[in-house]
C-alpha cells in the first residue's frame, strides 16, 4: 500500500517563480521590441522558442507544488534568476560612448582596416592575388575577389538567402534595418530619387543604404545623399580633412557591435566633435582608401552641408 | 511547539544502530526524552544506557503493507509519551519519500517536523552497492543533510566516496569517523543551525540589488564599465539560453525515450563507423556548442564509445548547418572557407577521437563515476527504461531537462561572465600583436582569444572576419575551428559531469591536434 502526502515545497515554488518570470519577460521584450538591444532579429524565433519551452516547464512544473521534500535547494535557480534581475535592473543600452573605449566591439573591430565594417576592402583584388598559398595574406581567398565581384555580405543576403520570416516586425524599434527584398527591384529603394540624382537615407534604411552603396558604387556616383550619423573622426587613420558619419552595426549580439558608416570629405572636419550626431549631405563619388599598402575603391561623400541631428536609437542590423 | 524528529538513513549493515547506539547515549543528554523509532531490525540493537528513550521498532513488513497503522501506533506512544526528541532509523531500502509520507499523515503532521536527515554509509561497500541496489540508496543519499561514512581506511578512497556522495547531493556535508568514537565537532557540525535555502535566495538577490545600487557608481568613478558588462553578459546569456534548451531538451530524449537496448543493438560496434555516424549526425543538429556538450554527456552516459562521443562533440559546433551559413555570411559567400572550415573540422575531430581510441583515458571519465550511467543529479531516480507509459516518460524527460538545464546552466552563467569581463576589460591585450609574427605565432593568439571570448560557434564567423585582415588566414581558420570546440563556457559546463583530468586532457588534445590539423594545412601550404 501506498501512501502519499501534500505539502508545500518551495524549491518548486522557486522554479515555478523563475518559469513564469522569464517566459513572461521574454514575451514582454519580443513584443516591444526592446531584445534588439541584446541580439539581432535573428534571434526572434529562438527566443520565441526559449519561451515556449519554459513557459510549458512552468505548467508542468506547477503540478509538483505540492510534493513534499526534505532537501530544499535554491541556488541553482540563478541561472534564470541572474539574467531576469540584470534585465530588470535599470541599465542603458550601448551607445556611442561605450564602443570608443577600450572595449573589442569598438577598438579591435574599427581600429581594423576601416572603421566601416566589413566590407570595403574586398573592391580590388589585392596586387598579390597569386601567391595565396603560404604566409599572411589578406582577408580573403583570392579566387573570391575575380570571380565573384559583387559578394558582399548584403548582397548574398538580399538576393539569395535572406529566409521568409525575416521580414521586420511592425512593433519593432523605428531604427531597424528594414531588410526588404529591394535586390529585385531597385528603383524602388527608399529615398531613392533618380530624376533629381537624390539619396535620402532615412535612419530606418542605414544598413540597407551602406551596403547598396558599396554593391553599385558606379550606379550612384554624382548622386546627392543625405545621411545621419555620430560623427568620428581620427586624424592618423582618415587625415585631417574627413571624418565619417556612423552607426553602430550589430552582427550577432550586443558584444560584436560595430560602428559603420561613409567616409566624408570635409574641408573643416577638425571643427566637428566627436560623437555629436549630424546629418551630413553631399555628393558621392567613388574614392580610395589605402589600408595595409593595398588601396580600395570605396562609396565616399564630398560634404556640401552638416546639420546637427538629433541621436538616433537602436543599431543596425546586418542580417 | 512541534517535536523535531531526526532521521537515520543508510543501508543495510550500513552501521546506523552502532551510530545511534554511540550518538544518542551521550553523558549530558541524559536529561532529553527520546523516542527511538526503528524500521528494521539489524544485527546490533539498540540501548539506552541512561533510561531516557524509548523504543518501538516496525518490520518492514508493516510498513509494506499497512503504513497507516504505523502512524497510529507513532501517535498512540506519542500520547503517553511525551518526548523532547524523535529519531528514526529508517530502512535501507526502502525510499526516503515513504517516510516523508508517514509523517505527513493528519496527526502526525502537526505534532512532529523533520529537522535533520543524518545517512550512514559504510565506505568499505557503498560503492558496490550505489547503482546495483535500486532507486533507494541513492534517494536516501541525495535527500539527507548530512553523511556519515565509516570504514574508510585511505584518503584515496575517501577523496573517492565524498565525489561519489556529491555527486548524487552537492555540497553535503560529509563527516568521516573512524573507529567506534565520535568526536565532539560532530555533534557541532551535526547541530550547527543553517540559513533556510529559500532565504538564502532572497538575501543573495538583495544583495544584488543593492550592489547595483551601491557598487556600481563606485566601480564606474573606478573606469569599469559595468553598463556594458552587464549588456553584453546579457547579449551572450540571451543567445546561449535558447542553445542550451534545445541541447538539454535533445539530450534528455535521448537520455529518456532511446532505450539502452536500443543502442547496444544498433550503434555501430566499430570506432571507425562510429565516427563516421558522429560526423554525419553533427552535420544534421542544428545546434551550436552550448547544445553539443549536454548531448556528449549522454551520450556518453548511454554507453556509446568514448572516442565516438568525443567526435561528435568536437564535430557538431563546427560544421552544423546554422555554421555552415553564418560562416557562409559572414565571408560573403565566400565557398572555399567555408569548406575549408567543415573539412578541417572533421579531420579534428576525427583525430581528436582516434587519440582518445588509441589512449583511452585512465580511471573514470564521469565525475559521477560508473553510478553516472543510471542516474541523474535530476532527483529522478527511476530507470528510464522501467517506465513504459508516454506520460510517464514525458514527465521524466521534462523533470530531465530542467535538472539538466540548471546543471549545466550554472557553469554556462559563470563562463558567460568570465568571458564577458574578458571582451570588454582584457581585449586590450590582442591590441598589440598584429599580423607581423609567424603564423604559428597568430594562430597561437587567435586560438587563445576563441578560447576566453567563447563565442556562441552559431555566430563567430562575424568576429572571425574582423580579424580577418589584420591576422592571416592560418590563424582565422585556427580561430573557426578550436574556438566551437573548446572555450571558457564549454570547459565550465564540461565540468559539471566530467573528471577534472579528463577535462584538462581534452582541452589540450583539442588545441594541440586543431593547431597541427590548421598549421599543416596553411602553413605548409597543403592546399
Amino acid at each position: 500500500m501506498q501512501i502519499r502526502a501534500k505539502v508545500f515545497n518551495p524549491q518548486i515554488f522557486l522554479e515555478l517563480i523563475c518559469y513564469v518570470s522569464y517566459a513572461v519577460l521574454m514575451i514582454y521584450l519580443l513584443s516591444s521590441g526592446r531584445y534588439l538591444s541584446y541580439v539581432t532579429p535573428r534571434m526572434k524565433p529562438y527566443l520565441i522558442f526559449s519561451a515556449v519551452v519554459i513557459g510549458i516547464w512552468a505548467m508542468v512544473t506547477l503540478g509538483r507544488l505540492l510534493r513534499p521534500q526534505h532537501k530544499i535547494r535554491s541556488m541553482h535557480c540563478f541561472v534564470l534568476a541572474l539574467p531576469i534581475l540584470l534585465l530588470l535592473l535599470p541599465h542603458r543600452s550601448l551607445g556611442t560612448a561605450d564602443i570608443s573605449g577600450s572595449y573589442i566591439g569598438g577598438n579591435i573591430l574599427s581600429g581594423q582596416a576601416s572603421p566601416y565594417g566589413s566590407t570595403p576592402q574586398r573592391q580590388n583584388p589585392p596586387a598579390n592575388s597569386e601567391s595565396n598559398a603560404a604566409g599572411p595574406m589578406p582577408a580573403e581567398a583570392p579566387a573570391e575577389r575575380n570571380t565573384e565581384p559583387a559578394s558582399d555580405p548584403f548582397s548574398a543576403v538580399d538576393s539569395e538567402l535572406l529566409p521568409e520570416d525575416e521580414a521586420p516586425t511592425d512593433s519593432l524599434d523605428s531604427a531597424i534595418l528594414d531588410t526588404p527584398n529591394y535586390a529585385y527591384d531597385f528603383s524602388n529603394l527608399p529615398g531613392l530619387d533618380s530624376i533629381n540624382k537624390t539619396i535620402t537615407v532615412s535612419n530606418e534604411d542605414f544598413g540597407l543604404w551602406i551596403s547598396e552603396l558599396y554593391v553599385n558604387m558606379e550606379k550612384y556616383e554624382g548622386y546627392t545623399v543625405s545621411i545621419t550619423g555620430f560623427v568620428f573622426k581620427d586624424s592618423k587613420e582618415l587625415g585631417e580633412n574627413a571624418f565619417v558619419p556612423m552607426r553602430l552595426m550589430m552582427s550577432c549580439c550586443v558584444a560584436d557591435l560595430m560602428p559603420v558608416g561613409l567616409l566624408c570629405k570635409y574641408d573643416k572636419a577638425s571643427q566637428l566633435e566627436n560623437d555629436s550626431w549630424v546629418t551630413v549631405e553631399g555628393t558621392l563619388f567613388i574614392g580610395e582608401y589605402t589600408y595595409d599598402d593595398t588601396s580600395f575603391d570605396e562609396p565616399q561623400i564630398n560634404v556640401t552641408k552638416i546639420t546637427p541631428a538629433q541621436a538616433v536609437e537602436g543599431y543596425v542590423y546586418l542580417y | 511547539m512541534a517535536i523535531p524528529v531526526y532521521v537515520v538513513t543508510g543501508f543495510l549493515d550500513a552501521g546506523k544502530t552502532t551510530f545511534l547506539n554511540t550518538l544518542l547515549n551521550k553523558y549530558n543528554w541524559q536529561d532529553i526524552k527520546m523516542l527511538v523509532v526503528q524500521f528494521e531490525t539489524g544485527e546490533e540493537e539498540f540501548r539506552s544506557c541512561y533510561r531516557n528513550c524509548q523504543f518501538i521498532s516496525f518490520p518492514k513488513k508493516t510498513l509494506e503493507q499497512q503504513p497507516l497503522q504505523i502512524v497510529e501506533e507513532i501517535l498512540e506512544v506519542l500520547r503517553v509519551y511525551t518526548p523532547d526528541e524523535i529519531w528514526i532509523e529508517w530502512n535501507g531500502v526502502v525510499p526516503f519519500s515513504d517516510l516523508q509520507a508517514l509523517l505527513l499523515q493528519k496527526g502526525l503532521r502537526d505534532l512532529c517536523k523533520t529537522q535533520k536527515v543524518i545517512h550512514v554509509g559504510d565506505g568499505a561497500a557503498i560503492e558496490g552497492l550505489l547503482g546495483r541496489t535500486g532507486s533507494a540508496l541513492p534517494e536516501q543519499i541525495a535527500s539527507s543533510d548530512f553523511i556519515v561514512v565509516r570504514n574508510i581506511y585511505s584518503s584515496v578512497a575517501y577523496r573517492r566516496i565524498c565525489r561519489l556522495l556529491r555527486g548524487l547531493n552537492p555540497g553535503v556535508d560529509i563527516y568521516e569517523v573512524r573507529g567506534t568514537k565520535l568526536h565532539q565537532d560532530l555533534y557541532r557540525r551535526l547541530f550547527g543551525r543553517r540559513e533556510h535555502p529559500l532565504s538564502l535566495f532572497f538575501l543573495t538577490v538583495l544583495l544584488l540589488i543593492a550592489l547595483h545600487i551601491f557598487a556600481r557608481p563606485v566601480l564606474e568613478v573606478l573606469q569599469l564599465p559595468v553598463n556594458t558588462i552587464i549588456n553584453v553578459f546579457l547579449g551572450i546569456i540571451l543567445q546561449a539560453i535558447p542553445f542550451l534548451l534545445i541541447g538539454v531538451l535533445l539530450s534528455s530524449a535521448i537520455q529518456v525515450f532511446v532505450p539502452q537496448r536500443f543502442i547496444e543493438r544498433w550503434f555501430p560496434k566499430s570506432i571507425g563507423l562510429g565516427m563516421l555516424v558522429a560526423i554525419l549526425a553533427g552535420f544534421c543538429l542544428p545546434v551550436c556548442d552550448c547544445a553539443s556538450i549536454p548531448i556528449f554527456r549522454s551520450l556518453v552516459r548511454k554507453g556509446i564509445p568514448l572516442p565516438v562521443a568525443i567526435t561528435f562533440m568536437t564535430a557538431t559546433p563546427v560544421i552544423n548547418p546554422v555554421v555552415i551559413l553564418s560562416t557562409y555570411y559572414a565571408f560573403s559567400g565566400n565557398l572555399s572557407i567555408v569548406i575549408t572550415r567543415v573539412a578541417l573540422g572533421i579531420v579534428a575531430a576525427t583525430l581528436i577521437g582516434l587519440f582518445f581510441a588509441l589512449r583511452p583515458p585512465k580511471g573514470q571519465v564521469l565525475s559521477g563515476g560508473a553510478l553516472d550511467r543510471m542516474m541523474c543529479s535530476c532527483g529522478c531516480y527511476e530507470d528510464a527504461d522501467s517506465i513504459s507509459t508516454f506520460f510517464g516518460k514525458a514527465g521524466l524527460f521534462i523533470r530531465h531537462s530542467q535538472a539538466e538545464f540548471f546543471d549545466v546552466g550554472k557553469y554556462l552563467v559563470i563562463g558567460t561572465f568570465v568571458a564577458t569581463v574578458f571582451q570588454v576589460m582584457g581585449a586590450s591585450i590582442f591590441n598589440a600583436p598584429q599580423s607581423g609574427g609567424g603564423l604559428a605565432l597568430s594562430m597561437i593568439i587567435m586560438m587563445a582569444m576563441a578560447f576566453l571570448l567563447s563565442l556562441c560557434s552559431s555566430s563567430d564567423a562575424i568576429i572571425a572576419r574582423s580579424f580577418a585582415n589584420r591576422f592571416p588566414m592560418g590563424a582565422v581558420m585556427g580561430f573557426l575551428i578550436f574556438g566551437p570546440m573548446m572555450d571558457i563556457k564549454n570547459l565550465m559546463m564540461l565540468s559539471s559531469g566530467f573528471s577534472k583530468g579528463f577535462i584538462v586532457k581534452l582541452l589540450l588534445i583539442t588545441f594541440i591536434l586543431c593547431f597541427a590539423v590548421v598549421f599543416i594545412f596553411y602553413g605548409l601550404g597543403v592546399i
